[in-house]
C-alpha cells in the first residue's frame, strides 16, 4: 500500500479533531460531586483540555501560514452573539472560581464583518490567560473605537510583563512552558483583517490588570 | 462605561424540551456525545442516524426542528451532499435548522449561495456553550424570518419581499441577512435591475465573497454576461477556492458561446470538490458537445459513481456515458456499463428505454442489424407506453434507424425531436449531421424545416395576437403550438403566458387554468430554473387569488 502523504496528514488531523472533541465532551459530561478533590480534578482536566485544542489550533495556523494561505473568510456577525458565546465558555471553564462579566457599548453596530472562527481562536486564547492570571475577575467586551470594532477580554491580574508590552517578542520558544504564540497569532489574525486600506490591530495595556483589544476595521 | 446588558431572556421564545432534533455522524463515539451535549441544555427528542441513507429515510419518516450533520460521512454521501439533496426534494424548509459540524474552516467557501449553505457551520472540537448559543441565535433568526419564509413558502414572492423590506428597516441585526435573502427574491421575480443595485449595496459594506456572486449572477440574468465574467473571475483569484464560482462562470462562459472557456472553468471546479454530483455532469455535457470524448466519459462516470444513490442521478446519465462511450466505438465498456447498471435502469421504463436504445445502437455497430432492429422496436413500444428519454438519446436512436434503412421512422422521431426544440441550435445541427451523413442532406433539410416552421408558424401568430389583444384566439393557436410541441419549454411557457392574460380579462375558465397548471410544471421539468418560470407562477397565484381559486398544494 502506498501513501500519499498529504492525504494521511489530512485524516491524521480529522481523527485527531474527532478524538479532541470527544474527550472534551466527556470531561463535559462528568457529574460534579461537591467535593473539591474531585471536582478540582476534573476542572483541571477541562482546562488542559481546551489548551490541547487550543495548541493544535495554532498548529493548524503555523501549517496554514507557511503555505502562505491564512486568509480571513469574512461574512457578517452579531458582535453581540459573539460576546455572549464568549461568555458563555468562560463562565463554563471558570466553573465559578472567577467572576465573568461582559458588556457591549451602546454605539456597538449590530453586525460586523469579520472571520468569526479565527476572531473566535484569538479572543478564546486570552479568555484562557486572563482565567489563569486574574485575581477575581475577568471582563469580555464590545465596543467601537474610531470606526473599528473593538473586542476586549481584561482582567484583574498583576498585568502584562514589561516585555510583552513593549513588542518583545523571542523567536525562541520561553520561560515558563509558554511558547508566547497565542499573543504572536491574535496579532497577525487582526491584522489580516484589512479593509478599504485600513488594517486590524492588537492593542495590549495594563490598567488595574491586563488589557487585552483586537480592533477591527 | 455604559453597557448594556446581554442576557437575552429568550427562555420564553426558546422550548428546547421541544424541539425535535437529528444528530448525523458516521462515528457512533460521536453520534452519543453530541446527543449527551444536546441534553446538557435540554434537547432531549433526539433521533441518531449513521449515513446520508439512514437520515433521508428518517427524515422522510419524521419531522424535525434541527439537524445537526458532520460533514465527513465516510463512504456515500457527505454532509453536503445531504443537504443539497433535502433542499431539493423539498424534504426539509426554510424553518429547519440544519447546522454542519466540519473539521475544516475552509469549508465554509464551498458553499456560497443560500439554497446550498446550511444555517451555521460547527467547527471540530466545539463547546457545548459554543452549540448552543449558534442554535439559539438561529431560531431567534428565523423567528424573525417567520412570516417571510411562511409567503414564501405559499410562493406570495411580493408579500415575503415586503417582509424583508419590514426586516431592514426594523432590525439591524438581520440587515444582511434581509438583504441576501431578498436580493434571491429579487432574481427569482426576474427584477434583475434591482436585485443587481441590492448586491451593490451589500458589497459597499464590505465585498462578501456570496454577495459578489449575487452581484455576477443578476449581471448574467441582464444578459450583461462580460461584467459578470469579470467579476467572477476577480473572485475566483481573491478566493479560489469558491467552487460555485466556478460552476456560475462556466453558465456565463456558455452564455458568451465559449464552451471551451466553460469546460475550463468547470474542470478548475472539479478539481477542487469533484463531489457535486450535478457539477460532473454539467462538465460530461460541456465536454461532450466540444467533441471532447476522453474528458466527457470520466465526467459522466465520476457523477454517476458519486451519485449512485443520489436523486440527482437519472437513467439519463447512464445513456450520457454509454452514448461518449458508443462514440468511442468502445463496445466492451458501453457493455460493463449497462450490466453494472442493470439493476437500476430495468427499474423504471424510462431505464428500460436507455438501455433499449443504447443495446440497439451498439448491436447496429457490432454490425448485427437484425439484433438492432429488435432492441430498437422494444425501445419504440416502451416510449409509446409513455416512457421517455431526452432528446439526444432520440436522435441517436433516429440515427440507428437511419443506418439500418428505416428511414420513415427515422424522420418521425427527427421530426418529433426538432418540433420540441425548433429553437436549440445544437440539437438541430445534430440533426443535421446525421443527414448529412446517411447522404440524406435534403430529406433532412426539408424534414427539420417543415418540423419547426408549423411549430414556429403557430407560436408567432399566437404571440401576435396576443400582442394585438385578441387572447382568446391566441390561446386556441399556442395550445395547437403545445400540441405539436408538448416537450418544448418556450412554446409551453408562452402558452401559459397567454392563458393567464386571458383569464385575467375575460374571466375564469377553471378547465384551462388547470391546463396551463400542468403545462408550467411541464415546462419546470424541460428547462429547470429558467429565469421566466417564477414569474409565470406569480402570475397564476395572482389570477387563483383574484378569482378565489385555492391551489391543491404547493409545488
Ligand atoms: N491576562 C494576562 N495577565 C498576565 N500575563 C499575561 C496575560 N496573558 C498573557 N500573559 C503573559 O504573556 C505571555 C504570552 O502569552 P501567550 O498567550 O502569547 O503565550 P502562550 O505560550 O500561548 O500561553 P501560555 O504562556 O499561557 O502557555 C504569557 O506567558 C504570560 O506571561
Amino acid at each position: 500500500m502506498k501513501f500519499d502523504s498529504n492525504d494521511l496528514y489530512a485524516s491524521l488531523m480529522h481523527e485527531l479533531k474527532n478524538h479532541l472533541g470527544l474527550l472534551a465532551m466527556t470531561i463535559d459530561s462528568i457529574p460534579l460531586q461537591n467535593d473539591p478533590a474531585h471536582d478540582g480534578v476534573v476542572d483541571d482536566a477541562r482546562l488542559l483540555c481546551q489548551r490541547v485544542v487550543e495548541r493544535l489550533q495554532q498548529a493548524l495556523l503555523i501549517y496554514k501560514a507557511a503555505n502562505g494561505q491564512i486568509k480571513p473568510s469574512i461574512d457578517a456577525y452579531s458582535p453581540e452573539d459573539l460576546v455572549r458565546e464568549l461568555r458563555d465558555t468562560a463562565v463554563s471553564l471558570a466553573r465559578g472560581r472567577l467572576e465573568v462579566h461582559c458588556g457591549i457599548a451602546p454605539e456597538t453596530p449590530a453586525i460586523a464583518f469579520f472571520d468569526r472562527t479565527l476572531i473566535e481562536m484569538a479572543l478564546i486564547n486570552a479568555i484562557h490567560n486572563a482565567l489563569a492570571y486574574a485575581r477575581t475577575a475577568i471582563w469580555i467586551e464590545a465596543g467601537i473605537e474610531a470606526g473599528r470594532l473593538t473586542l476586549t477580554v481584561r482582567d484583574d491580574s498583576e498585568g502584562f510583563p514589561e516585555p510583552i508590552l513593549s513588542g518583545y517578542t523571542s523567536d525562541a520558544p520561553n520561560r515558563s512552558g509558554g511558547t508566547g504564540l497565542g499573543l504572536h497569532f491574535a496579532r497577525m489574525i487582526a491584522e489580516t483583517h484589512v479593509n478599504q486600506g485600513r488594517g486590524g490591530e492588537l492593542r495590549l495595556a495594563n490598567q488595574n490588570g491586563a488589557v487585552f483589544c483586537v480592533l477591527l476595521p | 462605561m455604559a453597557q448594556n446588558a446581554v442576557n437575552r431572556g429568550n427562555d420564553e421564545l426558546i422550548n428546547y424540551a421541544a424541539l425535535r432534533a437529528l444528530v448525523v455522524d458516521d462515528y457512533p463515539g460521536m453520534r452519543s456525545a453530541l446527543k449527551l451535549t444536546l441534553s446538557n441544555f435540554g434537547v432531549t427528542k433526539i433521533q441518531m442516524a449513521g449515513s446520508a441513507t439512514e437520515a433521508i429515510s428518517r427524515i422522510q419518516n419524521n419531522t424535525f426542528d434541527f439537524i445537526l450533520c458532520d460533514f465527513n460521512l465516510g463512504e456515500g454521501r457527505d454532509g453536503q451532499q445531504l443537504l443539497e439533496e433535502l433542499r431539493h426534494r423539498g424534504l426539509i424548509n426554510l424553518d429547519t435548522v440544519f447546522i454542519m459540524v466540519t473539521a475544516e474552516s475552509i469549508y465554509e467557501k464551498v458553499a456560497a449561495t443560500a439554497e446550498l449553505a446550511p444555517d451555521d457551520y460547527m467547527i471540530k472540537p466545539f463547546s457545548a456553550e459554543v452549540l448552543r448559543n449558534r442554535l439559539e441565535s438561529i431560531l431567534l433568526r428565523k423567528l424573525a424570518f417567520k412570516e417571510i419564509y411562511r409567503h414564501f413558502k405559499e410562493h406570495d414572492l411580493v408579500a415575503a419581499l415586503h417582509g424583508c423590506d419590514r426586516l431592514i428597516d426594523s432590525k439591524p441585526k438581520y440587515l444582511v441577512d434581509a438583504l441576501r435573502f431578498k436580493g434571491e427574491l429579487l432574481n427569482a421575480l426576474g427584477r434583475f435591475e434591482e436585485a443587481e443595485a441590492l448586491y451593490r449595496q451589500i458589497i459597499n459594506m464590505r465585498a462578501i465573497p456570496w454577495a459578489r456572486l449575487g452581484l455576477a449572477n443578476a449581471l448574467h440574468l441582464q444578459k450583461k454576461d462580460a461584467q459578470a465574467e469579470e467579476e467572477l473571475r476577480d473572485v475566483l483569484v481573491q478566493a479560489p477556492e469558491m467552487v460555485a464560482a466556478y460552476d456560475m462562470l462556466a453558465n456565463v462562459c456558455l452564455a458568451r458561446n465559449d464552451s471551451a472557456g466553460a469546460q475550463a472553468v468547470l474542470e478548475q471546479g472539479v478539481a477542487i470538490s469533484g463531489k457535486t454530483v450535478r457539477r460532473q455532469q454539467k462538465l460530461g455535457e460541456i465536454a461532450h458537445a466540444n467533441g471532447d470524448l476522453e474528458s466527457a466519459r470520466k465526467a459522466y462516470a465520476t457523477a454517476l459513481d458519486k451519485g449512485r444513490h443520489s436523486v440527482f442521478v437519472t437513467p439519463t446519465d447512464y445513456g450520457n456515458l454509454c452514448q461518449v462511450q458508443l462514440e468511442q466505438g468502445d463496445l466492451k465498456a458501453v457493455a460493463e456499463t449497462l450490466k453494472n447498471a442493470k439493476n437500476i435502469l430495468q427499474a423504471s421504463t424510462d431505464g428500460q428505454l436507455v438501455m433499449a436504445v443504447v443495446q440497439g445502437v451498439a448491436q447496429q455497430q457490432a454490425g448485427k442489424p437484425e439484433e438492432a432492429d429488435k432492441f430498437l422496436r422494444e425501445a419504440a413500444r416502451l416510449r409509446s407506453d409513455g416512457a421517455s428519454a431526452d432528446a439526444p438519446l432520440l436522435l441517436k436512436m433516429a440515427e440507428t434507424w437511419m443506418a439500418g434503412g428505416q428511414l420513415e421512422a427515422a424522420d418521425s422521431l427527427i421530426n418529433e425531436v426538432a418540433r420540441n426544440a425548433h429553437d436549440s441550435d445544437v440539437l438541430l445541427e445534430k440533426a443535421k449531421q446525421i443527414y448529412l451523413a446517411a447522404g440524406r442532406e435534403d430529406v433532412g433539410a426539408s424534414n427539420l424545416k417543415a418540423a419547426t416552421a408549423d411549430v414556429r408558424k403557430l407560436n408567432n401568430e399566437g404571440v401576435l395576437l396576443a400582442q394585438k389583444g385578441e387572447y382568446r384566439q391566441a390561446v386556441d393557436k399556442l395550445l395547437a403550438a403545445c400540441h405539436e410541441a408538448p416537450r418544448n419549454p418556450r412554446i409551453i411557457m408562452n402558452a401559459v403566458w397567454v392563458v393567464l392574460k386571458c383569464i385575467d380579462l375575460e374571466g375564469m375558465d377553471e378547465e384551462l387554468l388547470e391546463q396551463a397548471r400542468r403545462y408550467l410544471d411541464e415546462a419546470a421539468r424541460q428547462a429547470p430554473g429558467h429565469s421566466r418560470i417564477a414569474g409565470l407562477r406569480l402570475h397564476m397565484k395572482e389570477i387563483e387569488n383574484k378569482f378565489g381559486i385555492r391551489r391543491r398544494s404547493a409545488t
